[in-house]
């Protein structure tokens, strides 16, 4: 294998110092001088209702309150890939906390003293809080005008219904399938909503010039998707409008696409030559941004007395929320990878988007995976164990391999699955059966495999700037964010290993729209691979121009010449060595005193020229719409407390095929990360909706998110490499799937200590507890 | 999160002068300690006082001290300070382990015991250990002084025996002569900060005598009387402990909540009581017992 110097390495990040020290610079920080405004949301009380009248008159006279806008002043739509939502509501009302009007002011308390005095009048209309519910016949519907709403070609809308978007995946001979089947198990699961709670909550700055042109600074994980956004719906074009994304305290999905930020971008438009910040409240994150989509999935599946998969029956059931222009691509993703790392021969899947009374789902870290592997890898151990089959040599036995046909048609990419599941039943030593010493405890352990591609469109690109400073130093201009994965410490990892030029010497900035070029969005564990073939891209042809330069002005064999500790050599003459800085801004002089060359500014691009989504629409053959799958598996050890409940993780292990770990020590960080925030959303974390649509716990009091105090006590993270052939060096993306497991190995765990199979998520002590009580009765 | 409610706000130097404040605003001034509930009450706008009167420049409510068997605990003194004071863990663990419970480090670095029982909210894990030691609350005004007894305390879920002219000045709470010992187990949903789903401070001598409060399970923080008659001279068995499990249906009234259900929380107190039972046994008997890993999870 080839040796590398700065791939593979476990280099420091180089956003480190910056971060640490507090020199960062997020979207709270910038100072925009005396012109700032700040906004404040009028949000529904109501979760489906015609808004019947708005009555501004008490909180203009706030004194500070300098104008107030409803949906009347911007009556435009917006969205991703489907056309459904506003800046703000028009005449009906689909959710608790959606934005009805802002107020805005001189300083943020009057903005929220005037704001509470909007007075808004409802007609109450039937609201539809689950997707079940929203299925039936009869049911209220969302959009009676779904049929006129624009949508990627890849959405199937079903308008007179609730249903935004409706993925068929159909394959082989579903009842001859299950006609071959020694055993059948059949059953449903659930899995709640869930909230992504990053530290830094959403803010944004609109400022619209008297010349024209809008910039946003927005603390974004789509700098380039949100200008295209605010173009369309602004109708403005591109070159006019700017978006700046410094730092990001976390994004985890929620800040991908466009959420809140169009609001401060359409008030700017109103409010020329003064700059507009909306700064949310921890509760307004809660509720209105993205939220994780509620499942419910029905599970058939079919299995030989030998232990083989013959069909899979796999519906899935979406609570999607009112506005589902980036959530139903979350049930596109899952609609086409329902099968799970396996090799199924027949195949029917359904994935459903529904619209509901509640807040729009989205993106969020694994992008529907965890929800689909909850019921999946339950079903998988259930029917192992029913069968007698070890669920190991099970998982084994059916797992996917390099060229096989995936549930759409397409071939299984090259990866490390078997290896995975081989080191991490070494690692967890799965076969060893430990009883607790504590007679109030039981010790039980949990597997799960995981697969995840990512969801994009079919041109989804990414592009890199590189231009050389006089010292050899390097500028490095991409548009992904670094969402605490360590991006920009990867990519200039990748641009140095070309260059010989150390990752300390290169600087990444985070990006501004008018100076970077174009990157689709930082989401879908694609950053990695797609943004590192463009900087892999560019850093290949400022090589080339450096070369070529050397080449003409030296006369030696262009291909003798390579670069090594920042400096031009050549194999045939070990004497020559001409040291990058000497020449790369002030070009080479010859002996007439002249120069050649000038300064060396480099560009790469990427697009996945493969990919395709013309799948059928009935049976999505065809296309393909995803560019590669990246595979693990996990497990773990638990000792429950039989009396409260308690679950404790002892010890979890999780193997990755990385394809090529970049940077081992930040893909270690992901894998601990990962499965913490995975490990929450089982053990504790949940929202909770009242009869009314209103969220019960939009705070970090009653929605838990993990703290130092609750890590597991040992984690082994495990890399596996087994190369992408289209990743730079061999990488592909692994951020989201550290996460994926949590859920499925619980339950799991669960199930071997105590005998209990909970098929709802969360699985806290209390339902563990009751649960076991109710056994007892 | 701004804050949309205007006020005024003093920082007397003196008690006089804070009683004076307080007595001309009544209820329209709030006292300021730790802030941890009150300012966050203001942003979300439940509470709109005139005035805030902050009281940590009031040198006497600093006091913390243990004379004659008296540990006295100032207005202005923090949960921080209440864990760090080894004499205050020596004289009472339990109030030791109720302070290490309540909220999460940042908090308990500004919050006040004081200020805690003056929010009386039903999951009160400091509650349990002042009920246990009978702790006598000293409130104030320019009338006089008033010494309060932490049972008639509390009158209802955020509701207690204080009246709109006093300001607590501190808490104190008598340390039993005779060899004893207490614990506090708080249940919560994770390892991090929380509110308890349940609550149990119990406590015994060397004399069989068990004091016994508990919280989140009924209107207020509250003894346990019926149980502890039970126990009273009695040593601990299985037989008895259940007899005293028995005792829960009508010792405790839990309500479900989105914390918990009431289920859950009368099973799980007679978990607690179980459990606790037992370690405040251990701890009379010179063992270590860590409260944090009695009921499993962490």
């Amino acid at each position: 294998m080839k040796e590398y110097t700065y791939i593979g390495k476990d280099v420091t990040r180089i956003d480190g110092l910056e971060k640490i020290s507090g020199a960062a610079i997020y979207g709270d920080d910038i100072d925009f001088g005396a012109n700032l405004l700040h906004a404040e949301l009028v949000s529904s009380t109501e979760a489906h209702a015609i808004i019947k009248s708005i009555d501004i008159s008490e909180a203009l006279k706030v004194k500070g309150v300098y104008k107030i806008f409803t949906g009347k002043d911007f009556p435009y739509k917006f969205g991703l890939y489907m056309k459904d939502r506003f800046i703000f509501a028009q005449d009906k009302v689909r959710f608790v906390g959606e934005q009805i009007a802002a107020v805005v002011a001189r300083t943020p308390g009057a903005a929220k003293r005037a704001a509470a005095l909007v007075k808004v009048e409802y007609e109450p209309l039937p609201a539809v809080l689950d997707q079940m519910d929203a299925l039936a016949d009869g049911a209220t519907l969302l959009h009676p005008d779904l049929e006129n709403y624009p949508h990627v070609p890849w959405f199937f809308p079903k308008p007179g219904t609730n249903v935004a978007h409706w993925r068929k995946t159909r394959k082989g001979d579903l009842e001859g399938g299950f006609a071959q089947a020694d055993y059948i198990l059949e059953d449903t699961y659930t899995v709640p909503r869930y909230a992504h709670c990053a530290i830094e909550t959403h803010v944004a700055v609109g400022k619209f010039d008297y010349s024209g042109r809008l910039t946003v600074w927005s603390s974004s994980q789509s700098p380039h998707t949100q200008r295209h956004l605010f173009a369309e719906a602004l109708g403005l074009g591109h070159k006019d409008v700017r978006v700046i994304a410094p730092h990001v305290g976390g994004g985890f999905g929620g800040k991908a696409g466009v959420t809140m930020e169009i609001i401060p971008a359409a008030l700017a438009t109103k409010l020329k030559g003064y700059a507009v910040k909306l700064r949310y409240s921890r509760e307004q994150e809660f509720i209105n941004t993205y939220q994780r989509l509620g499942v419910v999935a029905k599970i058939k599946m079919g299995v030989s007395k030998e232990g083989k998969i013959t069909a899979l029956d796999h519906k899935i059931y979406w609570d999607a929320g009112a506005y589902v222009e980036y959530g139903a691509n979350v049930v596109n993703a899952v609609g086409l990878s329902a099968i799970g790392p396996y090799k199924i021969d027949n195949v029917s899947i359904d994935s459903v988007c529904i619209y509901t009374n509640l807040p729009p789902g989205g993106a969020y870290r694994g992008f529907g995976y965890s929800e689909m592997l909850f019921g999946l890898e339950s079903h998988v151990t259930r029917v192992a164990n029913e069968l007698g089959i070890d669920q190991i040599e099970f998982r084994r036995n059916n797992a996917i391999r390099v060229g096989d046909t995936t549930a759409y048609g397409a071939k299984m990419n090259p990866n490390g699955l078997l290896e995975c599941i081989d080191k991490v039943t070494k690692a967890i030593d799965w076969e060893h059966r430990p009883v607790s010493q504590n007679p109030n405890t039981v010790i039980g352990k949990g597997f799960s495999l995981f697969w995840k591609a990512p969801a994009m469109p079919p041109n989804a690109s990414s592009s890199a700037f590189l231009k050389f400073n006089e010292d050899s130093s390097i500028n490095l201009i991409i548009s992904g964010m670094d969402i605490g994965q360590g991006y920009q410490t990867v990519m200039a990892q990748i641009a140095a290993e070309i260059l010989s030029v150390p990752p300390s010497k290169i600087r990444v900035e985070t990006p501004d729209t008018d100076r970077n070029p174009y990157e689709w969005q930082t989401v879908a564990s694609h950053i990695t691979w797609s943004s590192g073939n463009a900087v892999k891209k560019a850093a290949i042809d400022a090589r080339e121009q450096i070369l070529s330069l050397v080449h003409r002005v030296y006369n030696l064999p262009l291909e003798e010449l390579y670069l090594q500790d920042e400096a031009v050599k050549c194999t045939q003459d070990p004497r020559f060595v001409l040291p990058l800085k000497d020449f790369v801004v002030d070009g080479i002089m010859t002996k007439d005193g002249t120069f050649k060359g000038g300064p060396i500014n480099a560009r790469g691009m990427f697009m996945p020229e493969f990919s395709s989504t013309n799948g059928d629409p009935e049976t999505s053959q065809g296309g393909h719409p995803n560019v590669h799958y990246t595979v693990g598996a996990a497990a773990l050890t638990v000792e429950i407390d039989k009396d409260t409940g308690k679950i404790k993780v002892l010890k979890t292990a999780l193997a990755i095929d990385a394809g090529k770990a970049l940077n081992p020590d930040l893909v270690r960080g992901q894998i601990t990360g990962g499965l913490l925030q995975g490990l929450a959303t089982v053990l504790y974390e949940d929202m909770r909706y009242d009869a009314k649509g209103k969220l019960l716990n939009p705070n970090f009091t009653d929605y838990k998110i993990p703290t130092a105090m609750d890590v597991p006590e040992e984690i082994i993270p495990i890399i596996v490499e087994v190369p992408q052939p289209d990743g730079p060096f061999g990488a592909r993306g692994i951020g989201e799937h550290t996460m994926l497991p949590a859920a499925p190995m619980i339950a799991n765990a669960v199930e071997d200590a105590l005998g209990i199979r909970i098929k709802s998520m969360p699985i806290t002590a209390e339902k563990v507890a009751m649960a076991l009580l109710a056994k007892k009765k | 999160m701004a804050i949309a409610h205007e006020f005024n706000y003093e920082r007397p130097q003196s008690l006089h002068a804070a009683m004076e404040l307080k007595d001309s605003y009544r209820n329209s001034a709030l006292i300021y300690a730790g802030g941890t509930d009150l300012v966050v009450n203001i942003k979300e706008g439940m509470l709109k006082p005139e005035l805030l009167i902050d009281i940590k420049d009031i040198p006497e409510l600093h006091k913390l001290c243990l004379d004659n068997g008296t540990l006295y605990i100032g207005a202005a003194v923090t949960f921080m300070e209440l864990i760090d004071t080894d004499f205050v863990e020596q004289a009472c663990q339990m109030l030791h382990d109720a302070a290490k419970t309540v909220a999460s480090h940042g908090v308990r670095s500004r919050a006040t015991l004081a200020g805690n029982i003056c929010s009386a909210v039903p999951s009160l894990d400091s509650a349990t250990p002042l009920l246990c030691y009978d702790a006598v609350v000293h409130c104030q005004s320019l009338e006089g002084t008033r010494n309060i007894p932490i049972g008639d305390w509390f009158l209802a879920p955020r509701k207690t025996a204080i009246k709109d002219n006093e300001l607590v000045t501190g808490i104190s709470l008598k340390i039993p002569k005779e060899q004893n010992a207490g614990v506090y187990l708080k249940l919560g949903r994770y390892g991090g900060e929380d509110l308890a789903q349940a609550g149990w401070g119990i406590w015994l001598n060397n004399a069989k005598q068990y004091r016994i409060a508990h919280c989140a399970l009924a209107p207020t923080p509250k003894r346990a009387f019926a149980i502890e008659a039970l126990l009273n001279g009695k040593e601990l068995s299985p037989e008895l402990i259940q007899t005293a499990i028995a005792l829960l249906d009508e010792e405790i009234k839990p309500i479900s909540d989105i914390r918990s259900g009431k289920e859950y929380r009368m099973h799980v107190s007679g978990v607690m009581l179980k459990r606790g039972l037992y370690a405040a046994k251990d701890r009379l008997d010179g063992k270590i017992v860590e409260p944090a890993k009695l009921l499993g999870g962490i």
